[in-house]
C-alpha cells in the first residue's frame, strides 16, 4: 500500500486516509453567474498533472493539503491548509 | 525408483525417510523431500499431465513452476503444481484435465483434429446459427478449464504478518546471497527471500559435472547464517511489487507484507525452450530442469539423451548428465561455431558434438508417452531454417534443451523500471531503475558466476549509499563474449507442433497466422493467441513470442516491446490474499440487553441496531405494530446510541452552524433545540438532525446514524477552510442515547429526576442538563417518534444503568422497548421524511417540501448558491404524504413501487406502511408537481401489477387522521 | 465440429485475411475523425458507414485497438439500471449485442447467464425493488427474487456469506450476459474497415484545432488532419482530449481494478454482484473466475495495481464461496474510468461545433458499446443527438438535470 505523510502524524499507510477531492477556490457566489456556479460545483479539472488535493487522516481527524501528480501518483508535499512551508521546498 | 542415482552432493531428498503415495491409481514410493514430479520421474513415470487445449501428454519441462505441464489433484485440492510441491505420505493423486486418466486421456483426440482448431478458432465459428451457440459454448466450457473445484474445501484463514527491512533481496542465488551479506556486513537489516526451499539458486545445480562448486555455496550459506541481521525466507516468493516498496511474500504459512526501504532484485532468469516439432514430448526438458532433477532430487532425467543447445549452457548440462551416468548420444548445437569453452571437455568424454545443427523434430515413442529419438538437421542460423536434406535420426530416450534465458523481471517491471534490449546477452535488462530499486545478476544481464558475485556486491553498495551510508562505487562491466541466449532458437516445421507456449499449446504458426490476421502488435498478439495468458503467465513463452513477432515484422526485438507485467509472480491462493477477513461492526452498550430480550438486529451504517423485539411466535409486522401502539398508548423506549453526536464549542459555534446548515442558529436561545439540514454544494439533501444549544458557546448536535462519520468529516473540512473560533468533538462513541416516548414517558421520567418536567418549564424543542437515575444526562424534547418524547444522552458506559432504571420505572406503565424498524413506522405516522429513505442522491429540499428549513437570507451556507439556481427552475417531483383508501384490503404496495399514469412514471413510493394505530395505510411518494395538492389521487402499481389508488393528505398523519 | 473450420484444416495457407488494413499515414482530410480505437470509437466508425454511408472516416488509436477499457473490463452486459432512460439505452445495447456475433461474423461468445445483484441489507433490497419496478415498466426482464431462487441458480453460494452479510434477496436480471471483450473491438474494426473507414494504431492526437468555435483539424504524431467533425471516444483519457479544446466537464479519472484466477472446470453459471461486499464475479468460457470490485477511492491516471484491492476482494469472495481458499489468482490489472457525478455517460454535442463527446463511461462502458456507437454515429451524421441519449447530454450539469442513476448507491457493474 502506498504511504502518505500527514503533516500532524507523519507517514502512514494510505488505508488511514480519505481522499477529499481537488482543493478548489469557489467563485464569489454573490457576483458569479448561475452558469459559473454550476460549472464550479459540477466540473473538475480532470486532466492529469500536479494538483492540490484535500486528504483526511481518519484516525486523527486531520484535513490537510497534498500536492500530488495525478499521473505518477507522487506526492511532493503535504501541509495544513494555509500553512505551506515554502522554505522547506526551496531547500529541496 | 529406477532413475534414482547414487547420492548427489547437496541433494534435497532424505533417503532415510521413504514415502508412499499413488498417482493415477498406481502405487509409488519416494524419499522425503521429493516433489511429486521428481518422485514420479524417479519411478520412470513420464506422462505426468495433459495439456490445456490439445490434451497432449506432458512431462517435466522446467521443474521450477515456470510451466504447468504437471497439475494434479489430491481429491481435496486441485491444480497442485507437482513440479515444486513436496510429495507427502499417503497422497492419492491424479492429473487434472483428463478424461479417463492421464495415460489414456479420451480427449487426446483433440490433438489429432488440431488443424480444425487454428489460432483464435473460437472467434471464427459456433456463432451461427445463433440458437446453436449455447450448445457449442457448453462443449467448449467443459473442454476448457483445468482442475475441478472441490466445493467442500475448507475456508482457510491465513494470518497476515508484516515486516520492515532496510533492504529486501529477492532471490537467494549466488548474486542475492552475496548482496545480502555485503549489505548485512554494513549493518543493514536484510531480508532475503527465495521460492525454493533451500538457498543457492543455480549455484546448487549448475555444476558442469564438477560438484566442487558446492563448497562455494556452503561458504556463502555459512556466512549468511553468521550474520544475525539477515532474515532468510525460503519456500516463499515475492508475489508482486506495490508502490513505496511494499512486497507481499507468499509462503505456505500465509502472506508477509514486507515494507522495504530498498529492494535488490536478484531473481535470476527463466530458461526458455528452443522451439522445434514435438519439443513438448515427455522426456524433452529444459537443461536446467535436467540439472534440478539430478542434483536436487538425485534423479537421472534419462539414460540415453541428446542435448540440444544454442548457448554454452547446454554444454554444462551435458557434462552434468555425463557425470550422472547418462549416455550423451550427441550434443546438437544450433550455432555454427559451437563452444570454445567446453568443446574440449566434451570431446574428452567422447561426446559427439554437432555444431550448426538442430533438432528438427523429436520422435515420439509408439504410445506417445515419451521420446524414442530425434531427427537432426543442419541448421541455417541466418535464415533460421533446418536444412532438411541433411537430416538423420538419432535414437534417445530424452532431450535436454538449452537456448537461453528471459529475465525474471516481474518486480522490476511492476515497479516501473525502464528496460532495454541488450544484444550482448540477447535479453531485456534494466536501463532506468526507480528510486530504491536495484537489480543484480542474471536479471541484470550478468551471467558469469564471478561477475554475478561482484554484481551482488555492487548492488549492495548501491543500496548502502542510497540509504545514506558509505560504500565504494564498483561498476561491474557488461557481459562480454558469447551470449548466454540465442537470438532466435526456432526451427520451423511444416507440420508444426513446435510449441512456444506449453500452457496454452501455442505453436510458431499460430503467431504467423495471428499476424496475418492483423494481430501483429505484441499486446494484440497476446490477446488473440493467448500466449502468456496461462497460469505460468509467459515465464517460458513471452520471450520467444517477442522474438517470433520481431521476425514476422522485420523489426528489432526492442521495437516489439513486452507485454505489461502484473502481479502475481506465481498464482496466489485466494485464502492467502483474503486472509482472516475483517468485518467491523459497532455495538451500543445495550447490545447484550437487546440480545437477551430477543431483538432482531439490523445493520445501519457500521452499527448493529435492534430492529424490533418479537415475542415468541410473533411476526415481524405484529411485533412492530405492538411496539408502535405502546408508544402511542403508553410508552416506548429505544436505544438511539448509534446516532451521530457532535459537540461544537467556542464563540463562533453558532456562526459555524449557520454556514454549515441551512437554518439560523445565532439567535437560538440556550436550552433550545433547532432542526438542522445539511446540503452539499449542488443543493442535494445530505442529512438532518437537531442542534441543542447548551451554552452560548456550546452546541450539541445529534444527526442520523449512517452519515455521522461523513458529516463530522465535512464539518472538520469546513472548519479548516473557515478557521472560525470553534472546536469540534465527535462524541458519537462517547455518548449513548435513549429515547423514551409516549403518553406515560413524562411520568416515568419524573420518578428518576428532580428536574421540573412540566411542559411550561421544559417545552418542546428544548434541552436540559440534569441527573436521571443519578446519571448526568442531556435531555432533549423532540417530536421525532411522538410529541411527548425525550432523548436522553449520557456517557455510553452509563447507558445500561439509565436504561434499566427507566425499564424498571416504566413497568407499571407498560413501557416497551421498540426497535429501529418500529421507529420508521412511528416517524412516518409523525410525517417526518428521512434523508436516505425518502430522499436519494439527487433530492433537493424543495422536492421534499423543506422550504421552511431553508434560510436564504443568510450570507452563506453550503448549497445556498445552487438553491438560488434550483429555485428558478420548475420542480420536477414532489414528495407527498398519502393514504390508501379506508379499510383497504387489497395488495399492499411496497417501498419503491412506482407511481404511474399509463406508460408514464410519475414517481415512486419511498415509505409505506400499515399503521395499526391509525388503522390506515400511509406513506410518502414522489409525484409530479401537478399531483401534489392535498386531495389529488394517483395510482401506485403494486408488485403484481395491480393499480392501487392513493390520495395526497396533509401530514403529520396522526394529526390528519386522528386529530392528535 | 462446425464446417467453417474445415477450410483451416484443408488450406495450405492460413485462409483468413487481415482483420483490418494497416495504413501508413493518414490522408490530408477526413469527413470525420474518431479519436480512440476502442469498442466505442470503432463501433461509431462502423455505424457511420453502415447506417449513414459516411465512410471517409479515420479512427486514431494511440496504442493498439481495444487496448484501453474495452480490453480491461470484466465483460458484463446488462440493462438493469435505475432510470427509464438508462434502462432503455442499455436495453437497446443488449438487443444489438444479441445479434452482434452474426452481424459481425465473429463469435463474441455472447453468453447469456443471468445476472444476480445480491442484497444483504433492507436498504439494498429497496434499491433492488426500485430497479426491478423500473425495469419491468420499460419491459426489461428483472425481478426481485428470494434466497431460494439464488440458491437454485448458484448452489455453491454461501447465502449467509460466512455469517457476515446474510443475503436477503437479489435483483435477478435474465438478459445479463458476458462476452469476449477483445472480440467486440476486433469485430467492429473489421466491419468498419470493410466498409471503408481507416484505422490508425500508434497514432496519437496532440491537439485539436478550433477556430471561431468550430473544429477544423486534428494534430497527430503522424501529421495534421483537416476535418470538421471530431468524436472523442477515449474513456479513461477524456479530460486530456477535452483540455485540448478548453472544454470543462465533470469527468475525473479513477482506476478500476480486476483480477482473474487460473482456469477451472465450469461451475459458476451466473453472474453475481454484491454491492455490500463489493464483488462481482463470473466464470469465463476458459474457466477463469473474472472478478472485480468497486472503484479506487482516489484520482490516478494510471493502471497500476494495488494489494488492498485484491486483499479486500478475495476476502469477500471467501465470504461468498468459502471453498475457494486454495484457488489461485493469476493476475490483477486495472483500467482508468471516466467518472461522472451521476454515474451516467456524457454523450452528444458540445458547445464546440463539430466536437462530439462519447465519454463518462465510468464502469459501464463495455455494455453500451454497440448502442453508443450507433447513437454517436447518428449524432455525427445529423449533427443532432437522438432522443435515446438526450438525458446524457453534457449540458445537463449546467441545467442541474443530472440523471437519476445516482440514486442507486450500490455498486453494480
Amino acid at each position: 500500500m502506498k504511504l502518505l505523510t500527514c503533516p500532524m502524524n507523519g507517514t502512514r499507510p494510505l488505508s488511514e486516509f480519505v481522499f477529499g477531492g481537488e482543493y478548489r477556490q469557489a467563485p464569489d457566489q454573490d457576483t458569479c453567474t448561475d452558469a459559473q456556479w454550476a460549472a464550479f460545483v459540477h466540473n473538475r479539472s480532470g486532466a492529469p498533472g500536479d494538483k492540490k488535493e484535500w486528504w483526511y487522516h481518519s484516525p486523527s481527524g486531520t484535513w490537510f493539503i497534498a500536492e500530488r501528480n495525478t499521473l505518477t501518483d507522487k506526492v511532493t508535499s503535504t501541509y495544513l491548509l494555509g500553512q505551506k512551508d515554502t522554505t522547506q521546498e526551496a531547500g529541496k | 525408483m529406477i532413475f534414482r542415482t547414487p547420492k548427489q552432493v547437496g541433494e534435497w531428498v532424505n533417503r532415510t525417510k521413504k514415502i508412499n503415495f499413488t498417482f493415477e491409481g498406481e502405487e509409488f514410493s519416494a524419499f522425503e523431500g521429493d516433489t511429486i514430479s521428481s518422485a514420479l520421474w524417479a519411478a520412470g513415470q513420464k506422462v505426468l499431465g495433459r495439456s490445456f487445449k490439445y490434451h497432449r501428454a506432458r512431462g517435466v519441462l522446467s521443474l521450477a513452476n515456470h510451466d504447468v505441464n504437471v497439475l494434479v489433484t489430491d481429491g481435496i485440492d486441485t491444480n497442485i503444481r507437482a513440479d515444486v510441491v513436496e510429495v507427502k505420505q499417503g497422497m492419492v493423486l491424479t492429473a487434472v484435465n483428463t478424461s479417463g486418466g492421464v495415460k489414456k486421456d479420451k480427449n487426446s483426440y483433440i490433438d489429432s483434429i488440431s488443424p480444425l482448431l487454428p489460432v483464435g478458432f473460437y472467434y471464427k465459428a459456433f456463432h451461427t446459427p445463433r440458437r446453436l451457440f449455447p450448445f457449442w459454448e457448453s462443449v467448449i466450457r467443459k473442454a476448457a478449464g483445468l482442475g475441478i473445484v472441490n466445493f467442500d474445501y475448507p475456508r482457510i484463514l491465513k494470518r497476515k504478518t508484516h515486516s520492515h527491512c532496510d533492504v529486501l533481496v529477492v532471490g537467494a542465488g549466488p548474486t542475492g546471497l552475496t548482496a545480502a551479506c555485503t549489505a548485512a556486513e554494513a549493518g543493514l537489516e536484510v531480508t532475503i527471500v527465495d521460492e525454493n526451499r533451500q538457498l543457492g539458486g543455480s549455484l546448487g545445480y549448475n555444476r558442469a559435472g564438477d560438484s566442487s562448486v558446492v563448497t562455494e555455496l556452503d561458504s556463502l550459506m555459512s556466512k549468511v547464517a553468521s550474520l544475525p541481521n539477515i532474515k532468510v525466507m525460503t519456500g516463499a516468493y515475492a508475489a508482486g511489487y506495490y508502490p513505496d516498496h511494499l512486497i507481499p511474500i507468499v509462503s505456505e504459512a500465509g502472506i508477509n507484507k514486507v515494507r522495504a526501504k530498498s529492494v535488490i532484485v536478484a531473481s535470476g532468469a527463466f530458461e526458455q525452450p528452443p522451439v522445434f516439432r514435438y519439443n513438448d514430448l515427455p522426456g524433452v526438458m529444459l537443461g536446467s530442469a535436467a540439472q534440478r532433477l539430478l542434483y536436487r532430487y538425485a534423479v537421472k532425467p534419462f539414460n540415453n539423451g541428446i542435448v540440444v543447445t544454442a548457448n554454452d549452457y547446454g554444454y554444462r548440462v551435458a557434462l552434468d548428465l555425463f557425470q550422472a551416468g547418462t549416455k550423451i548420444v550427441a550434443l546438437v548445437d544450433m550455432r555454427p561455431t559451437g563452444s570454445t569453452a567446453y568443446a574440449a571437455a566434451l570431446a574428452k568424454r567422447g561426446v559427439k558434438v554437432y555444431t550448426g545443427h538442430c533438432v528438427y523434430e523429436a520422435i515420439a515413442s509408439s504410445d506417445k508417452s515419451g521420446v524414442r529419438g530425434a531427427i537432426i538437421c543442419a541448421y541455417d542460423e541466418k535464415q533460421s531454417i533446418a536444412l532438411t536434406d541433411t537430416k538423420f535420426t538419432l535414437e534417445c530416450d530424452g532431450i535436454a534443451m538449452s537456448a537461453g534465458w528471459a529475465p525474471a523481471g516481474a518486480l522490476l517491471y511492476q515497479a516501473g523500471t525502464g528496460m532495454q534490449f541488450d544484444y550482448g546477452v540477447e535479453q531485456f535488462v534494466p536501463s532506468r531503475l526507480p528510486n530504491g530499486m536495484f537489480a543484480a545478476g542474471k536479471v541484470n544481464g550478468i551471467f558469469e558466476l564471478e561477475q554475478r558475485l561482484r554484481d551482488g556486491v555492487r548492488a549492495a553498495n548501491d543500496v548502502i549509499r542510497h540509504l545514506g551510508g558509505q560504500a565504494p562505487q564498483n561498476d561491474v562491466e557488461k557481459h562480454v563474449g558469447i551470449s548466454p541466449s540465442h537470438a532466435y532458437p526456432m526451427v520451423p516445421h511444416p507440420k508444426g507442433k513446435n510449441f512456444v507456449d506449453f500452457d496454452e499449446d501455442i505453436q510458431i504458426k499460430d503467431f504467423v497466422n495471428a499476424a496475418k490476421e492483423g494481430f501483429d502488435n505484441i499486446e494484440l498478439m497476446k490477446r488473440f493467441t493467448t500466449v502468456g495468458m496461462g497460469p505460468s503467465q509467459g515465464k517460458h513463452s513471452n520471450m520467444n513470442a517477442i522474438r517470433i513477432l520481431a521476425r514476422i515484422r522485420g523489426l528489432p526485438v526492442e521495437k516489439i516491446g513486452t507485454t505489461t507485467s502484473r502481479p502475481f509472480f506465481h498464482p496466489t491462493p485466494i485464502g492467502h490474499l483474503g486472509g482472516r477477513g475483517f468485518h467491523s461492526h459497532r455495538l451500543t452498550s445495550l447490545h447484550d440487553w437487546h440480545q437477551a430480550n430477543g431483538a432482531v438486529f439490523t445493520d445501519i451504517g457500521a452499527w448493529k441496531r435492534a430492529a424490533y423485539y418479537p415475542a415468541a411466535g410473533q411476526s415481524k409486522e405484529d411485533a412492530i405494530q405492538t411496539e408502535a401502539l405502546a408508544v402511542r398508548k403508553t410508552a416506548g423506549i429505544i436505544d438511539g446510541s448509534s446516532f451521530g453526536k457532535i459537540e461544537i464549542h467556542g464563540p463562533d459555534a453558532a456562526l459555524f452552524l449557520e454556514r454549515f446548515f441551512t437554518g439560523v442558529y445565532t439567535d437560538q436561545k440556550v436550552g433550545s433545540c433547532r432542526y438542522v439540514m445539511l446540503l452539499d454544494e449542488t443543493g442535494v439533501v445530505v442529512d438532518d438532525g437537531i442542534a441543542s444549544r447548551l451554552a452560548d458557546d456550546l452546541f450539541y448536535l445529534s444527526i442520523g446514524t449512517s452519515n455521522a462519520a461523513a458529516v463530522y468529516r465535512e464539518m472538520q473540512r469546513s472548519q479548516q477552510m473557515w478557521q472560525l473560533n470553534i472546536g469540534l468533538v465527535n462524541v458519537t462513541g462517547a455518548f449513548g442515547a435513549i429515547n423514551i416516548a409516549g403518553p406515560a414517558a413524562r411520568e416515568i421520567l419524573s420518578t428518576l429526576t428532580d428536574l421540573d418536567l412540566s411542559y411550561e418549564s421544559f417545552p418542546m424543542s428544548s434541552v436540559r442538563e440534569s441527573h436521571v437515575a443519578g446519571v448526568e444526562t442531556r435531555m432533549i424534547r423532540v417530536a421525532f417518534v411522538a410529541d411527548n418524547g425525550y432523548e436522553l444522552h449520557a456517557p455510553m458506559g452509563q447507558i445500561p444503568h439509565l436504561w434499566n432504571a427507566l425499564i424498571e420505572a416504566g413497568k407499571k406503565h407498560a413501557l416497551r422497548p421498540f426497535g429501529s424498524d418500529t421507529q420508521r413506522l412511528l416517524r412516518l405516522e409523525m410525517g417526518h421524511a428521512m434523508p436516505g429513505v425518502d430522499t436519494d442522491g439527487l433530492t433537493n429540499p424543495f422536492e421534499i417540501g423543506a422550504d421552511w428549513a431553508i434560510k436564504m437570507d443568510k450570507p452563506y451556507f453550503i448549497g445556498q448558491r445552487s438553491l438560488t439556481i434550483l429555485a428558478k427552475r420548475p420542480l420536477r417531483k414532489q414528495l407527498v404524504p398519502f393514504v390508501l383508501a379506508e379499510n383497504y384490503k387489497g395488495e399492499m404496495p411496497m417501498d419503491c413501487n412506482l407511481v404511474v399514469d399509463g406508460r408514464d412514471i410519475l414517481g415512486r413510493v419511498t415509505s409505506i406502511s400499515y399503521s395499526k394505530y391509525l388503522d390506515r395505510c400511509i406513506g410518502f411518494a414522489y409525484v409530479t408537481p401537478a399531483r401534489k395538492e392535498v386531495g389529488s389521487v394517483f395510482q401506485i402499481r403494486a408488485d403484481s401489477g395491480a393499480l392501487v389508488a392513493a390520495t395526497v393528505v396533509k401530514s403529520p398523519f396522526i394529526k390528519t387522521l386522528k386529530g392528535a | 465440429m462446425p464446417l467453417r473450420l474445415l477450410k483451416f484444416a484443408l488450406s495450405k495457407e492460413h485462409p483468413a485475411p487481415r482483420f483490418f488494413k494497416s495504413h501508413e499515414t493518414p490522408k490530408k482530410s477526413y469527413d470525420v475523425v474518431i479519436i480512440g480505437g476502442g469498442g466505442h470509437g470503432l463501433a461509431a466508425a462502423y455505424y457511420l458507414a453502415k447506417d449513414h454511408g459516411i465512410t471517409n472516416v479515420c479512427v486514431l488509436e494511440k496504442g493498439y485497438i481495444g487496448g484501453g477499457n474495452t480490453g480491461r473490463n470484466t465483460t458484463i452486459v446488462r440493462s438493469n439500471y435505475l432510470t427509464p432512460e438508462g434502462v432503455n439505452f442499455y436495453d437497446a445495447s443488449v438487443k444489438i449485442y444479441e445479434g452482434l456475433s452474426e452481424e459481425l461474423d465473429l463469435n463474441l461468445f455472447y453468453s447469456t447467464r443471468g445476472h444476480f445483484t445480491l442484497a444483504h441489507t433492507e436498504s439494498a433490497m429497496r434499491t433492488m425493488r426500485w430497479r426491478a419496478e423500473v425495469n419491468k415498466h420499460v419491459g426489461v426482464e428483472s425481478r426481485v427474487v428470494g434466497p431460494d431462487e439464488i440458491a437454485k441458480a448458484c448452489p455453491q453460494l454461501d447465502l449467509s456469506c460466512s455469517g457476515q452479510a446474510p443475503i436477503l434477496g437479489a435483483l435477478f436480471h435474465a438478459p445479463g450476459s458476458v462476452a469476449r471483450h477483445d472480440g467486440v473491438a476486433w469485430g467492429y474494426a473489421r466491419g468498419a474497415d470493410r466498409l471503408g473507414a481507416e484505422i490508425y494504431q500508434n497514432t496519437e492526437v496532440l491537439g485539436i484545432d478550433v477556430k471561431n468555435g468550430k473544429v477544423c483539424g486534428v494534430k497527430t504524431n503522424k501529421g495534421y488532419i483537416e476535418t470538421k467533425q471530431v468524436l472523442s471516444a477515449v474513456a479513461g483519457f477524456t479530460p486530456r482530449i477535452t483540455e485540448m479544446v478548453d472544454l470543462e466537464t465533470p469527468i475525473v479519472i479513477h482506476p478500476l481494478q480486476a483480477c482473474v484466477t487460473e482456469p477451472m472446470k465450469p461451475w459458476l453459471n451466473t453472474i453475481l454482484v454484491s454491492g455490500s461486499l463489493h464483488v462481482y464475479v463470473s466464470q469465463s468460457s476458459r474457466g477463469e473466475l473474472v472478478m472485480g470490485s468497486s472503484l479506487d477511492p482516489y484520482e490516478v491516471h494510471s493502471t497500476r495495481s494495488t494489494l488492498d484491492f485484491v486483499e479486500g476482494l478475495t476476502s469477500h469472495m471467501l465470504d461468498m464461496f468459502p471453498f475457494l481458499s486454495n484457488v489461485k489468482v493469476v493476475r490483477q490489472w486495472a483500467g482508468m474510468a471516466d467518472m461522472t457525478p451521476d454515474f451516467a455517460p456524457i454523450m452528444g454535442k458540445t458547445p464546440i461545433e463539430g466536437f462530439y463527446l462519447d465519454a463518462g463511461w465510468g464502469t459501464w462502458g463495455f455494455k453500451a458499446t454497440p448502442i453508443s456507437g450507433k447513437t454517436m454515429a447518428q449524432t455525427i451524421a445529423n449533427d443532432s443527438a437522438p432522443d435515446l441519449i438526450h438525458s446524457f447530454r453534457l449540458s445537463r450539469f449546467e441545467d442541474y438535470e443530472l440523471t437519476g442513476e445516482k440514486g442507486a448507491a450500490s455498486v453494480g457493474h
